[in-house]
């Protein structure tokens, strides 16, 4: 039985946030995650650090909220932010008078909106449909949500927390009505934990109100859905917004070498269950064409869903719903943080260890605005660069991961899941979308004796259902092209079958 | 622009468009090949699928739904195609096994058995079965072959690893034509103990030599050696295209390679010549007739846009399955996926149905409803089919007017 202060459930931006904010201020702590790091919507997301010019018009709190926090993660997170700066486009069409409220909206919440004319606008990115009326410059970033997650845990590491991933919370422990503790199994071994602490903090973003019913408590909450695509090339380097009230497919951004547009928003009830429609893609490419019409005929490698896990709320059209955040104290030793956004996680991982603090009667105050993210120096700025200087034994032809990054996180981590390569690499996020180096990077964990032959066989079965998941829905064109590849060499050459 | 003439022009370097391309030049035809480049016979294992439904292909081929495009070849076509294709193969060089009245069995990179009927002579000691042991040769950081995998699906399997020095299977196949590399290699393998093994090899030896290769192995050792095909870049696939592609020009055809088709002309129901770009000018290149053998997706015959399927020389009509949801089940590993029966339908002479086209005949891949994945029939329907268009091409131009 392990013994702690607080044991954080949930290794989204929230949880890492709270176990960065946590160990800077010297409490001990636990965090359980059960899958990886940014597994549920801070990973399927747009990676956009907004500047709030998006909800200034709907929500100016939340939109008040962004842009500080914009300010703080450009100078704390430079390594996994890029200052890429935004453009809201107005196009034929579009509501002028919009444009009014929007731009007196930025200005009473004090975000800096500069109107600008088409020509400039083009000039700044190229690829922009030359119709659009105008367009307003806006301090949007683009922000690599897994780098952000293993930075903040960093923090927790180098002070000690402890961190289980692949850990799947199975129960609370209470005593006297009183949460104590967890029971988690270990996903590898089935293996059972116990770990205890005085204070429970659930950040499972859309699984909040699961986990909290294992304490018999509530979260009111609306799962909506978000589609998204993956384009195989950078169409723009500036993050593009549409000018209009905030609706599907109005936002595309720029993310190392791919640009991510989306999304759509469909309630949902079970958010383990996500699929996303051939009708959520053509949409999503159909808007995101009106203000980049190369969109129309780019190759998509991938379309995905995440879960907006939103407080309930009254308005039914869920753009519309509140991007605020809520803290609910359970009264039982255990607090549930929803709602809120990427951009905020900061503030919410701040506004809870304020109110846990309070409960230890403790004083010392929040640093993590000021503190850089500590493990930065290990990144590049720009990581492809890196990444070309050693072209030997190259495994990953789209992304350029070699064989050493492969066998190096490996042993690093002790991960027995070619997952947590891909996230640490990039290993597969490429054109062929794992289609060739997970066949080999399975292959090297087996070499280094980390999984069995009979593992590496099942989970490269595995990968590929999973991977044919996120694909299916953009297939045509060359992407089309490349799957039916894939498929013959594994069905075909290599004679792979459902189960042996 | 220049302008070229043939009798007839053959779109596609793949099996089915040399094969149809070497039985038009023996008849004393001339023929012209045009291609943008190495077809997707270069990516497969380079062996002769016909039918793996049944352990006798012929069977299994009576047994396929009644649209599939075997069914417009007649059995004697389809044998013919079979034992002039190990004849040819034997005159390269390149000798194949087997016989078209069984299936057999070749060893795959993950330890599965696959079906196929003629195979490289490389291949014909795989073990049938799972009984007997085997002992890999692998390479040091060959990074398209892990014989953990064949490990996790076989017991009696053991492997030795040889530091070739390079680690890709083209490389490292380029270094067993030197002779020095290869004596080398042998004073390592002479070292090791083999017991009641059969010695099994990556697809690695050699680029053109590999039936000598494997033999000089086997005499050393004295054991019965295979290899196993790889993942792509597959050198019996690569092995495979040579032979076809110098047998066709042994014969007399003439290959442009790297030259796309970008039009068509065309005078009442006939096409007269193709228009290709290469060494930046246009090319007309005419004909009396055109044997379409483009591939599907991956040949780059047929390409898929959100709405539809084109076929990308002549834009014939193309048969779909349905609306692009129906393209793909929601399980990967299903076979039954609604896209495997795009292509183009065709009439008993292989010409394209429901298009204006007398002089058009089409081969291989692009078919419609081969499923070639789920009835395992790649290159086999491409030899038969290739036959059978050159035959109805024939016929077509003798009557011509």
């Amino acid at each position: 039985m392990i013994k702690t202060d607080v044991i954080i459930i949930g290794g989204g931006a929230t949880g890492c946030g709270i176990a960065r904010d946590l160990a800077l201020r010297g409490i001990p702590h636990c965090l359980i995650e059960k899958g990886d790091f940014a597994a549920g919507a801070t990973g399927a997301c747009h990676g956009l650090l907004h500047s709030g010019g998006r909800y200034a018009v709907t929500d100016p709190v939340a939109a008040r909220e962004c842009y500080e926090e914009n300010l703080i993660l450009r100078s704390i997170g430079e390594k996994c932010v890029e200052q890429t700066g935004g453009l809201f486009v107005r196009l034929p069409g579009d509501s002028k008078r919009f444009r009014e409220i929007f731009l007196r909206g930025c200005e009473s919440v004090g975000i800096p909106a500069e109107a600008i004319s088409s020509t400039k606008a083009i000039d700044l990115v190229p690829n922009l449909n030359p119709e659009i009326e105008e367009a307003i410059k806006v301090p949007d970033c683009s922000i690599d949500p897994f780098r952000l997650c293993m930075l903040n845990i960093r923090t927790s590491e180098l002070k000690g927390g402890i961190i289980y991933t692949r850990h799947k919370v199975t129960a609370i422990i209470q005593s006297h009505g009183r949460c104590v503790g967890v029971r988690a199994t270990d996903q590898s071994t089935g293996e059972i934990r116990e770990i205890h602490g005085n204070i429970i903090v659930n950040a499972t973003g859309a699984w909040a109100h699961m986990i909290a019913s294992l304490a018999g408590c509530e979260v009111p909450m609306s799962l909506v859905k978000g589609a998204l695509v993956i384009t195989n090339h950078r169409l723009t380097n500036m993050v593009i917004n549409r000018l209009r009230h905030p609706s599907d497919g109005d936002i595309i951004v720029p993310n190392e070498a791919v640009c991510l547009a989306g999304t759509t928003a469909l309630a949902i009830d079970d958010p383990d269950n996500l699929l996303t429609e051939s009708s959520e893609v053509d949409t999503i490419i159909g808007e995101a064409g009106k203000m980049i019409p190369h969109f129309n005929n780019t190759r998509i490698i991938r379309a995905f869903s995440g879960v907006r896990p939103l407080l309930k709320s009254k308005k039914a059209d869920s753009h519309e719903m509140s991007r605020g955040f809520q803290i609910i104290d359970h009264q039982n030793g255990m607090y549930s943080i929803a709602g809120g956004k990427l951009t905020t996680f900061r503030l919410m991982a701040e506004k809870m260890v304020d109110t846990i603090m309070a409960s230890f009667n403790l004083k010392k105050p929040c640093e993590t605005a000021q503190i850089p993210l500590d493990g930065q120096e290990e990144l590049s700025g720009y990581p492809l660069a890196k990444r070309l200087t050693d072209m030997k034994n190259i495994v990953c032809e789209c992304e350029l991961v070699t064989r050493q990054d492969v066998e190096r996180i490996t042993r690093q981590t002790g991960t027995r899941k070619v997952g947590d390569i891909q996230h640490r690499t990039r290993l597969g996020m490429g054109p062929c979308q794992g289609g060739f180096c997970t066949f080999r990077a399975l292959g090297i964990m087996n070499d280094m004796s980390v999984i069995s032959p009979e593992q590496s066989m099942e989970m490269l079965r595995g990968f590929l259902q999973r991977r044919f998941k996120g694909i299916k829905p953009a297939l045509w064109g060359d992407q089309l092209r490349e799957e039916q590849l894939v498929e013959y060499i594994y069905l075909g050459i290599l004679g792979m079958e459902k189960s042996p | 622009m220049s302008v070229i003439e043939y009798d007839v022009v053959i779109i596609g370097a793949g099996v089915a468009g040399l094969t149809a391309g070497t039985i038009l030049a023996e008849r004393g035809l001339k023929i012209a090949l045009v291609t943008t480049g190495e077809p997707t016979a270069c990516l497969s294992t380079g062996g002769i699928d016909v039918c793996s439904g049944r352990d006798n292909p012929l069977s299994a081929i009576r047994e396929l739904p009644a649209q599939h495009p075997y069914h417009l070849v007649s059995d004697p076509i389809i044998k013919d195609s079979l034992e002039n294709f190990l004849k040819v193969m034997t005159e390269m060089n390149l000798p194949y096994t087997g016989t078209i009245e069984k299936n057999r069995n070749i060893l795959s990179s993950l330890g599965t058995y696959k079906t196929s009927c003629l195979v490289p002579l490389t291949m014909e000691a795989t073990p049938q079965g799972t009984d007997e042991s085997i002992h890999i040769i692998t390479f040091k950081g060959l990074k398209d072959f892990y014989p953990g995998y064949i490990i996790s699906r076989r017991k009696n399997t053991r492997f030795s690893e040889y530091d070739a020095g390079v680690s890709s299977t083209m490389s490292i196949a380029s270094r067993f034509e030197e002779k020095a590399f290869f004596e080398k290699f042998l004073l390592w393998l002479e070292k090791l103990k083999f017991q009641k093994d059969k010695i099994a090899f990556p697809a690695v030896l050699g680029l053109e030599s590999a039936t000598e290769i494997v033999h000089t192995v086997s005499t050393l050792t004295g054991k019965p050696v295979f290899e196993i095909p790889t993942i792509p870049p597959s050198m019996p696939g690569r092995r495979l295209f040579n032979a076809l592609k110098k047998y066709f020009r042994k014969k007399g055809g003439e290959i442009y390679w790297s030259w796309p088709v970008t039009g068509i002309e065309k005078s009442g129901r006939l096409i007269e010549a193709v228009a290709t770009s290469s060494l930046g000018r246009p090319n007309s290149i005419n004909a009396r007739a055109f044997i379409l053998a483009t591939g599907s997706f991956v040949g780059g015959g047929l390409t898929a846009t959100r709405e539809a399927v084109i076929e990308n020389i002549f834009h014939l009509p193309v048969h779909v399955p349905g609306p692009r949801e129906t393209w793909f089940d929601n399980d990967y590993f299903s076979l039954n996926h609604g896209i495997g029966k795009a292509g183009i339908i065709v009439d008993a002479s292989l010409r394209p149905a429901d298009s204006p086209w007398k002089n058009i005949f089409v081969c291989g891949a692009i078919l419609a409803n081969t499923e070639i994945l789920k009835n395992g029939c790649g290159h086999g329907l491409a030899l038969a089919t290739a036959h059978q268009a050159a035959q109805s091409c024939v016929e077509y131009l003798s009557h011509e007017l």
